[in-house]
């Protein structure tokens, strides 16, 4: 589903991301865990098709698709998605103008009518009570006011709306207390099928006891130094990423 | 052409060619004055433009279909290219209204161009009287509507408001064929004790259509009066507003919204008068420009030394969508009390990469997701408006940005 081959990425000159490599196919949850500063969000804002970034060698393939040619709406009506580590407030935007909107343009992609009015509601409906989410919501501003956790559950019902192939998910857990972890994660997990896959940032372990990965990465300096099982994170927790430094 | 046009007319009755003659010894406004800085009044008058002071033309008709907010107001006050036509108005019968005509014209002396050259070439309006305590919740439309082309028309109305009364006015300039007029219009509205009045003007005119509008308002003890002028299109508009603040305990509330794309220029120009103690005013102009399109702003808020604890607060956002668009603010205020609270701001700003990002990201095009921030950037003053007028503007604003959700 995605090959990502020997990624090289600047910022106004500074390269971040240094040779980073990443096979994903159909059904598999990766884990990438790395301390602050080695280019996880900097992975996702590239994947995602956010400007300012730029290529300096390799590729990303997306369904056999050069990743890198289309514009971030574009992406996201193939379906990849990226939950934000720091979802931005958008004052004046409901969430459903929002959220119709999106599900609109996807439809209009695949060459589909726009939603009927009430389906839609129903939609919303069903995937709100997925992540507990208030019903006071629907008509506020998208995320203005909203807590942290909030925002972050957010990013799940966004994502449970558009229902995409491969999901990015940039630190979902952080400031999530115990209740809302395990409601991001069932939703998470309720979303997972054979034909999607996922790429979970996270810094902590906690998180994998809910979400289940089939590898865990380690990203260090801008790319991945180690890649095992979900036993790797805990390792991880254990030690530290001290181990990387020496290499 | 130029004012020249204006020293060939010869006025029968003598008020009116007083006023004709000063608005001539005083002269069109120009860009040297300081309140004519950033609008070129004069390029008005390279028009093609003629006076009309014939009196009135009895086959004045129209497809009210051109106007579908005409057809479903009940309450309406409408005007065909400076006339009031009868056939297409309605208003509550309890209430008094009668016109302007050569008649009652009287003597002016403002030393102002714009309400001298009203004044002498008047050629309808309405005097309206809302008797004490009649409370309306439908809303009474004025309408104007442009359809012979190079005419310059002025229009004059009178509205006094009785007490504890409850009306909501609206006006609507627009302008069905998109034809290049001037219209001048004067509005004076006098509001007596504990009345509440809101008076929307919705301004759409298209890019040939030239305005200046003029509004007094006097508000008596405890009144409140909102005033929200809606500017969507326009070659130039200028909207003058002036209210004094007359009654202890009133309050006002001014919003403003203006949209302007292609070349279009638009002009607000808001002064209140703070006479009396614990009064409040609250000003929010908001506008959103695209392309060369140029907005001013200028609010000037004046407390009188007796005007003690006076709360006047003005603000004046502008959200820039283009490199070549031009925003002029100056707010200013002239206190001259001690125990007053009042403040001022104005921002402009462009749409923000990170929200722009955030929608495209949820596979909203660029363009779409432009548009809803710019949207969103007017809801603010959008919600202020009924849902009628709300609805009327923002699809005017969907059409202007091309947005279909
Ligand atoms: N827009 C930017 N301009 C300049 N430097 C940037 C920018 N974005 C990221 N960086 C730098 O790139 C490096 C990687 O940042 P990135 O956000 O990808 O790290 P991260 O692995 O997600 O960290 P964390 O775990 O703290 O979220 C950092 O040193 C950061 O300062
Ligand atoms: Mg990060």
């Amino acid at each position: 589903m995605l090959q990502i081959k020997n990624l090289h990425v600047s910022i106004d000159g500074r390269e971040i991301l240094k040779g980073f490599s990443l096979e994903i196919n159909k059904g598999e949850i990766h884990a990438i865990m790395g301390p602050n500063g080695t280019g996880k969000s900097t992975l996702g804002n590239v994947l995602a098709g956010k400007d300012g970034y730029e290529i300096t060698s390799g590729e990303i393939l997306f369904n056999g698709e050069n990743l890198l040619e289309l514009e971030a709406h574009e992406r996201a009506q193939k379906g990849l998605f990226l939950a934000f580590q720091y979802p931005v407030e958008i004052p004046g935007v409901s969430n459903a103008n929002f959220l119709k909107a999106a599900v609109n343009e996807q439809r209009k992609a695949m060459g589909l009518e726009p939603i009927a009015p009430g389906e839609f509601l129903k939609m919303m409906r069903e995937k709100m009570e997925l992540v507990e989410m208030k019903k006071d919501f629907i008509s506020r501003s998208v995320n203005q006011g909203f807590s942290g956790g909030e925002k972050k559950r957010n990013e799940i019902f966004q994502m449970a709306m558009l229902n995409p192939q491969l999901a990015i998910l940039d630190e979902t857990d952080s400031g999530l207390d115990i209740d809302a972890l395990r409601i991001v994660a069932n939703g998470v997990n309720k979303l997972h099928t054979p034909e999607n896959a996922f790429i979970v940032i996270t810094h902590y372990q906690r998180l994998l006891d809910y979400i289940v990965p089939d590898f865990v990465h380690v990203m260090f300096d801008g790319k991945i130094v180690k890649t095992g099982d979900k036993n790797l994170a805990l390792e991880l927790e254990a030690k530290g990423y001290e181990q990387f430094e020496l290499a | 052409m130029s004012l020249e046009i204006l020293k060939n007319i010869q006025l029968k009755d003598k008020n009116q060619q007083q006023s004709l003659e000063n608005a001539i010894s005083i002269g069109s406004p120009s860009m040297k004055h300081e309140e004519w800085k950033y609008t070129y009044y004069n390029k008005i008058f390279q028009n093609p433009f003629e006076v009309n002071i014939d009196t009135k033309n009895e086959n004045q008709k129209i497809d009210a279909e051109l106007v579908p907010l005409l057809q479903e107001e009940k309450y309406k006050l409408v005007f065909v290219d400076g006339q009031f036509i009868a056939e297409l108005s309605y208003f509550p019968q309890s209430q008094k209204f009668s016109f302007w005509n050569n008649n009652n014209v009287t003597e002016s002396d403002s030393k102002d161009f714009l309400l001298e050259l009203n004044n002498a070439l008047v050629s309808d309006g309405v005097f309206v009287e809302i008797q004490d305590g009649f409370i309306e919740e439908e809303n009474i439309g004025i309408y104007y509507i442009a359809t012979k082309p190079n005419q310059i028309f002025n229009l004059k109305n009178k509205v006094k408001i009785g007490k504890n009364v409850q009306v909501k006015f609206s006006e609507y300039f627009i302008n069905p064929n998109n034809i290049s007029t001037y219209y001048n219009t004067v509005s004076q509205i006098d509001i007596d004790k504990n009345s509440i009045v809101v008076w929307d003007k919705i301004q759409d005119g298209g890019e040939l259509y030239y305005l200046t509008d003029n509004t007094f308002v006097k508000q008596e003890k405890s009144s409140v009066f909102t005033i929200n002028t809606i500017t969507v299109s326009g070659n130039i508009v200028r909207n003058n507003l002036v209210i004094d603040v007359n009654g202890e305990y009133a309050e006002n509330h001014m919003n403003g919204l203006y949209l302007l794309h292609g070349q279009a220029h638009c002009d607000n120009r808001t002064l209140v008068r703070h006479n009396e103690p614990n009064t409040n005013s609250n000003e929010l102009y908001k506008g959103i420009l695209a392309d060369h399109a140029t907005g001013v702003f200028n609010g000037k808020i004046i407390v009188d030394q007796k005007a003690q604890k006076t709360n006047a607060f003005q603000s004046n956002r502008n959200l820039l969508l283009s490199n070549d668009a031009n925003i002029y603010t100056k707010p200013q205020l002239e206190i001259f009390a001690d125990d007053v609270k009042c403040s001022h701001g104005a921002t402009s700003s462009q749409i923000e990469d990170s929200e722009l990002f955030y929608l495209q990201a949820r596979g909203i095009g660029k363009e779409m997701s432009r548009s809803l921030l710019t949207l969103a950037f007017a809801g603010e003053v959008l919600d202020k408006l009924s849902d009628r007028n709300k609805q009327f503007v923002e699809d005017k604003i969907f059409t202007t940005l091309g947005i279909n959700i």
